[in-house]
């Protein structure tokens, strides 16, 4: 019964001006999106590629010495950016893509500071002058557009029959209430469903005729579960429509409360209220940051000059004497509590920007979107990824530098002080590499939540929906 | 017989569901989100402050008078009225450094720091976007079944059945239709407006008020477009439901698919190359010149040698002397810094001569950089600046990208207006470098060297940025209103003449 319902609602949809206009837009935006990727994609691998080949020959160039790689660090960190970067382009104007290593020179002596991990706050480009504008990505496609395409299906399933008369025709025959909700369900569904498909296959046709990408099994399997989160989102939609539908005399009204909250809760809520919540947390101003900065250096500095004078040794020393000890250990305390600064202020931004996306969580189309970044491996989570790498790496990287240290039998083994360590060459292959990695059962933990939250969400509204079209008088 | 229709109308209009829906929620967005944008912008004015006064602070501690890496640094200052259209505000570079051998533009300001600039991520929406997209969307909803409602009950051929024109008729349904629409932009406007007066932070001049009449009436003129769309979508279809499913894909197309879609499609190329290059060559021949003639000066003047630190070694600071070159924003200048705390006793005598040397030196950078400028901007202006324009002009094809860049104008928040602060920095540098040619800086120790004498900033004129004068805004943002009222016109005839002919 139900589905000779949909079957009956799939033709009508068939035949109407919303499918075809439906028809032409996605596969419009669809093709748009393949082809800016195309275009663009080529330049953000090699632009990854010969940043990460100059961060590699510039370390290899460090090898001849140990003390130098030690003081110097393992230079620049590369984010490697994702194939699915078309699926959810996920705020890369926003996002640094990059996380530096510095060192600097203290005063005109023998000693020089470690490297540290800093975090670049810049905004790239900042020439460009050019009006900016949404990426139409899948994120776009699906949250924006698709949701609105949902609602214009369902806004007169029942409140048009009502006005048209028809729903009292088919009450009439004995059929069951929840059949011909599911079956209008279904029947808008299947002729959404038929147009997104055709429009992603089309995306993905054009993206696969082109030698410049190459999509592995895992990635595939990702696009699947994109394409499914896209149709539970719009089934959302569906659902709402259908409530909103089932609740309403006229179908004029029905559609202005639709759209009205299709507004509300797609194209504002979500930045207003991250806006709001971004307010709660303040992290570390820059003025802060540069007074704590200062205040460390000189809590460091005091003691040491106290004890041991103005100036560093630099005469080569044959055996370890207190004042090179507290000045390898000087060194290394400074480098370690302004990396811990560094930290600290980057943990409190997560914390703020973190805190927004959680309250965003009341507007389906920012579950969608940042479902999506999480599958397609880019945006914030994906950052939060690619911190988490290079703080893994950094660790490595120190951890080799004293291993390598400890097997020169010359070294007096302490780091820091560029005579109490080794200064032999390192082989540069045995130098830890990089290596910027996605997992999908990380992603999939993350977003659990989220899926959980959108299911629900389907299923108070249809169960709404359902409600309230058991209770309608048919007058 | 026109005022009976009208009010007719307009009461048919006002009680209805699609009135009160479009007033609270028009309320409920403007005001939610007045607060979260003047939260923002206080933030930005905080940040703002921060930076001129580290700027401040760090030149009073400058001893050097050269500019280098620190130095007289201009900050630009958030726009009030971002509040209405952000534009470019945030976006564009915020701090600019002021040096002797280049004019300042935006392609080399520095963004200055902010507590989180993570937080970019969460876009927050100007009041000018809600009313973009709401007000929009209202339009058509009360416009699609303005005729094909009509038709459908059948009323419109008893209206017609009176000795009334038919003009009139479609007279009266768009006065009392835009009456209707003005009023939820209006009470929310005045909420915001309310709003903004009490933040401390925020203080409107006279001229501020004028430049937010102005987006009322791009916004008046906007309104009229898309309830006109809706309205020929009315006058073209005979059922009320096919009227709403096509007004609602025009929307969607010209508001929200439009405008990516077309920037998305179109190519950017990186500079046109031709011209770039010629540019870059002609700067690179001024600056060839300059540098014959400050060899041929090296090689004329007392000292030995052509060195350009006259044989000052390891000097306690730095100094270098090199040529940059930039081909995408079209950057060539030589860079010349030194900043020396200290310099061994043996090179004591040198420093005179390089003195003397500066004295020649400095102005002649200046007026090469002038020169080399001059050449700079009409470059700029023919690739970068053309090319933004030309995407502009092609947003504008959609009624929403016409009024976008109306709002933009009138705020001040466009690209006119962010190189208005430029063009204000480059009169400042004159400024400074006069300052300095009157206290004979160039040609002073304390230009490079610190050891003996320390700069003295106490007199340096200060800087400060006005906003252009509302007319220029007006200037700026007038035609953008017109070509939106020219496209009503249109429509309106073009409704006209098809309900004049249609049969009922």
């Amino acid at each position: 019964m139900v589905w000779h319902i949909a079957k009956r609602e799939l033709y009508e949809h068939l035949n109407s001006l919303r499918f075809g206009l439906t028809t032409l837009l996605l596969l419009a935006l669809m093709l748009t999106n393949a082809v800016v990727y195309l275009r663009e994609h080529p330049k953000r691998v090699q632009k990854y590629h010969d940043a990460v080949t100059n961060a590699r020959n510039a370390l290899t160039a460090q090898a001849d010495n140990l003390y130098v790689l030690a003081q110097k660090g393992p230079g620049a960190f590369y984010k490697k950016p994702s194939p699915l970067q078309f699926c959810a382009e996920g705020g890369e104007a926003f996002i640094p893509d990059v996380v530096n290593t510095n060192s600097w020179q203290w005063r005109t002596d023998a000693l020089k500071s470690f490297w540290r991990l800093s975090y670049p706050s810049i905004t790239p480009n900042l020439g460009n002058i050019r009006p900016d504008v949404t990426k139409v990505d899948w994120g776009f496609i699906v949250g924006y557009v698709l949701s609105l395409i949902a609602l214009l299906f369902t806004f007169d399933a029942i409140a048009g029959e009502r006005e048209s008369g028809t729903l009292r025709l088919m009450l009439a025959n004995a059929v069951p209430r929840h059949a011909v909700l599911l079956g209008k369900f279904l029947g808008a569904f299947l002729s959404i469903l038929i147009p997104f498909s055709i429009a992603v296959l089309m995306n993905l046709l054009v993206l696969s005729t082109s030698r410049s990408v190459h999509l592995t099994a895992g990635e595939w399997e990702r696009l699947g579960i994109i394409f499914l989160i896209a149709l539970l989102y719009t089934s959302i939609f569906l659902a709402l429509g259908l409530l909103v539908s089932a609740r309403v005399q006229r179908s004029a009204v029905s559609l202005v409360i639709l759209l009205l909250a299709w507004v509300t809760f797609v194209v504002f809520m979500p930045s207003t209220l991250a806006s709001i919540a971004g307010g709660f947390s303040a992290p570390m101003s820059t003025a802060e940051l540069r007074e704590r900065r200062s205040q460390l250096r000189e809590a460091l500095e005091e003691p040491f000059e106290e004890r041991y004078g103005r100036r560093f040794l630099s005469e080569k020393q044959t055996e370890v004497s207190p004042k090179m000890q507290a000045q390898g250990d000087y060194v290394m305390k400074d480098a370690q509590q302004q990396e811990r600064l560094n930290q600290e202020r980057l943990t409190e931004q997560i914390a703020q920007v973190q805190g927004a996306r959680n309250v965003t969580r009341i507007s389906p189309v920012a579950i969608v979107q940042h479902l999506i970044e999480a599958f397609a491996g880019t945006g914030f989570e994906r950052h939060l990824q690619f911190l988490e790498n290079v703080h893994a790496h950094a660790r490595q990287f120190r951890e080799f530098v004293i291993e390598e240290d400890r097997r020169d039998s010359e070294s007096l083994h302490v780091i820091g002080v560029p005579t109490g360590m080794s200064q032999k060459r390192v082989e540069p292959g045995a130098i830890p590499r990089f290596e910027d990695t996605l997992s999908l059962r990380r992603d999939f933990n993350t977003a659990a939540m989220e899926l959980l939250v959108l299911v629900l969400f389907f299923i108070v509204l249809m169960s709404g929906a359902y409600l309230a079209f058991v209770r309608v008088e048919i007058g | 017989m026109l005022p009976t229709l009208i009010r007719r109308e307009l009461l048919d209009n006002l009680m209805t569901f699609r009135f009160a829906a479009a007033l609270f929620i028009m309320l409920l967005l403007v005001v939610a989100n007045t607060a979260v944008l003047i939260k923002d912008y206080e933030r930005r004015l905080a940040d703002y402050n921060t930076a001129v006064k580290k700027h401040q602070q760090k030149l009073q501690e400058r001893d050097i008078y050269s500019p280098g890496f620190a130095g007289v640094v201009l900050v630009r200052p958030p726009n009030p009225l971002s509040i209405f259209n952000v534009g470019l505000d945030k976006r564009l570079g915020s701090e600019i450094g002021i040096r002797p051998s280049g004019a300042p533009t935006l392609w080399e300001a520095r963004m200055h720091g902010s507590a989180n600039p993570l937080l970019n991520l969460l876009s927050s929406i100007a009041l000018g976007f809600i009313f973009e997209v709401v007000l929009s969307l209202m339009a058509l909803i009360f416009a699609y079944d303005a005729l094909a409602g009509e038709r459908e009950r059948g009323t419109l051929r008893l209206v017609l059945t009176n000795a009334i024109s038919r003009g009139h008729i479609l007279l009266a349904k768009y006065i009392s239709a835009m009456t209707c629409l003005l009023v939820p932009l209006i009470i929310s406007l005045l909420f915001a407006l309310i709003l903004l007066t009490n933040s401390a932070a925020i203080s409107l001049s006279a001229d501020d008020f004028l430049r937010i009449g102005g987006i009322v009436l791009a916004s008046i003129a906007y309104l009229s477009v898309f309830y006109l769309i809706g309205f020929l979508i009315s006058a073209i279809t005979h059922r009320t439901s096919t009227a709403l499913m096509l007004a609602m894909f025009v929307w969607g197309f010209l508001v929200l698919v439009y405008p990516n879609m077309i920037l998305a499609t179109i190519k950017t190329s990186d500079v046109p190359q031709e011209r770039a290059v010629s540019a870059l060559n002609q700067m690179k021949q001024i600056w060839e010149q300059f540098d014959r003639e400050r060899n041929r000066f090296l090689a004329a003047d007392a000292f030995p040698g052509e060195d350009q630190l006259f044989n000052i070694k390891e000097p306690w600071g730095f100094g270098y002397d090199e040529y940059y070159e930039n081909a995408l924003t079209l950057f060539a200048e030589y860079d010349r810094q030194l900043n020396f705390q200290g310099i061994d006793e043996k090179y004591q005598p040198n420093v005179p001569h390089l003195q003397n040397y500066h004295r020649f030196l400095i102005p002649l950078t200046i007026r090469t950089a002038d020169r080399v400028w001059l050449i700079r901007k009409e470059a700029l202006v023919d690739t970068l600046v053309r090319q933004a324009n030309f995407k502009r002009t092609l947003l504008k094809l959609s009624p929403a990208g016409i009024y976008d860049a109306a709002t933009q104008a009138w705020t001040g928040t466009d690209l006119s207006g962010i190189r208005d602060f430029f063009d204000a920095a480059r009169q400042y540098r004159k400024t400074v470098m006069t300052w300095f040619d009157d206290k004979d800086a160039f040609a002073a120790r304390e230009w490079f060297l610190s050891d003996k004498r320390e700069a003295d900033w106490s007199t340096l004129p200060l800087f400060s940025f006005e906003r252009r004068s509302v007319e220029i805004n007006a200037k700026r943002a007038l035609p953008d209103v017109l070509l939106l009222l020219m496209t009503s016109l249109v429509l309106f005839m073009g409704i006209f003449l098809l309900f004049v002919r249609s049969e009922v």
